[in-house]
């Protein structure tokens, strides 16, 4: 068994530490780069926890450039549930808030 | 760059009092100069080349180029001074403007209400910038304008993907929506392309300047009206459909005649794809190793929420509406 703190606790450790210690204390052209760092911990910590669709994206992407399926047709609302599918799982990690 | 190297390349002594590295602009070096040309105080903002430089993008004499011309046609542009070579590199310099062009302090400042002075002065810029039109015997290195410009940018977009080597299917899904929608091509115009909150110079509610220049081409104007009202180019204020800044109809009131509103849905769209495309390509750049930079690692990240609003537009264009 792995000591814990585990890597999701520590990410947010770290990421607490950025934000509420060493951003006040750091000369205001260097916040956006702390900032930076705190919005990669936090991409981190979700990305440990991320579940990913099972789709083959190759594949879809080749039959979307090549093949397309018709609005409208049955294949075309399942195309757009997977696309959405997709998306949203890399949402959750990269930028939640845009769900 | 000294002294001696300013003064041939102005045509007069030049005698430089300060000297500050601006911030912004990944592919290039700005350089605030204060100087004395001929005795006299002015403002200068010099531009090279900076280390990671990006295939797509124009030279800096080709920059100098497009500067004078938008500067002739009347935009509101930085005046361009002079161009010249230091080290086998080339530089520009062009008067500084005053204002701010961040886009996060520009939103402070226009608040959820907006702006639509300013949003009517961005379009009348964009419509000054669209009245330079080919043949261009001065802008000869941008070649000649696309046939079709929607398929065209279709097949660029899909060029860069596959040379980037990433499946990227709801990419693909906007691509596939774009080559349904494909509006009849209209003549030509200059198109800025990077014409949004982030490159633009403004003091109050004035457009005091239109910066970045090194992405023009010949195309459809909407293009640059639809990059311009794009979500992703709207920080916090997403209500506000023209650049975040003001209301939409105000803004394509100030552009004038020449709109066909109907186009914008599908530019948007093709907006949301192409920065898309930009995000990935940086991700990827930090991936390689060439850069290692943590903005350009995060940048990569922003990906998936654009794929969001592409999977939402192509829904709007495919249902007719949005």
């Amino acid at each position: 068994m792995l000591e814990r703190p585990d890597a999701g606790e520590l990410i947010e450790a770290a990421r607490e530490t950025v934000l509420n210690s060493l951003l006040a204390a750091l000369p205001r052209e260097k916040h956006y780069e702390a900032r930076m760092v705190a919005n990669a911990l936090a991409i981190a910590g979700r990305s440990l926890n991320a579940t990913v669709p099972a789709h083959d994206i190759a594949r879809l992407a080749n039959t979307l450039r090549h093949n397309e399926p018709v609005p409208g047709s049955a294949a075309y609302a399942e195309t757009r549930a997977a696309l959405e599918e997709i998306a949203r799982a890399r949402c959750a990690v990269s930028a939640p808030k845009a769900l | 760059m000294d002294d001696a190297t300013l003064s041939e390349a102005a045509g007069a002594p030049v005698r430089v009092l300060s000297r500050t590295l601006l911030s912004g602009g990944a592919i290039q070096q700005n350089w605030l100069l204060e100087v004395e040309r001929d005795g006299t105080p002015e403002d200068w903002v010099l531009r090279t080349d900076n280390a990671a430089t990006l295939a797509v993008s124009l030279t800096r004499p080709e920059e100098f180029a497009l500067l004078r011309a938008a500067h002739a046609a009347g935009a509101p542009v930085p005046e361009p001074l002079f161009d010249g070579k230091h080290d086998g590199k080339p530089f520009f310099v062009m008067r500084r403007v005053r204002g701010i062009a961040n886009p996060v302090a520009l939103g402070k400042q226009v608040g959820p209400g907006g702006d639509a002075t300013l949003v009517r002065e961005c379009g009348r810029a964009l419509r000054r910038i669209h009245a330079i039109q080919p043949p261009r015997p001065d802008l000869s290195f941008l070649g000649e304008p696309p046939a079709d410009p929607a398929l065209a940018f279709v097949a660029a977009m899909e060029k860069r993907l596959d040379e980037a080597g990433t499946p990227r299917p709801v990419l693909e899904w906007g691509l596939a929506a774009m080559r349904r929608h494909a509006p009849p091509p209209l003549p030509p115009v200059l198109l800025h392309r990077d014409f949004r909150n982030g490159n633009l110079m403004v003091e109050q509610s004035r457009l005091t300047g239109v910066l970045d220049w090194e992405f023009c081409s010949w195309g459809d104007r909407h293009e640059d009206l639809g990059w311009f009202c794009a979500p992703c180019w709207r920080f916090a204020h997403r209500h506000l459909e023209a650049g975040g800044l003001g209301p939409r109809e105000a803004f394509l009131e100030g552009y004038g005649p020449g709109v066909d509103a109907a186009r914008l849905p599908y530019w948007e769209l093709a907006a949301t794809i192409r920065w898309a495309v930009i995000a990935a390509d940086q991700g990827a750049r930090f991936l390689s190793g060439v850069e290692r930079s943590l903005e350009l690692a995060l940048t990569g990240h922003i990906v998936p929420a654009l794929e969001m609003d592409i999977l939402r537009q192509v829904e709007g264009l495919d249902a007719g509406t949005t």
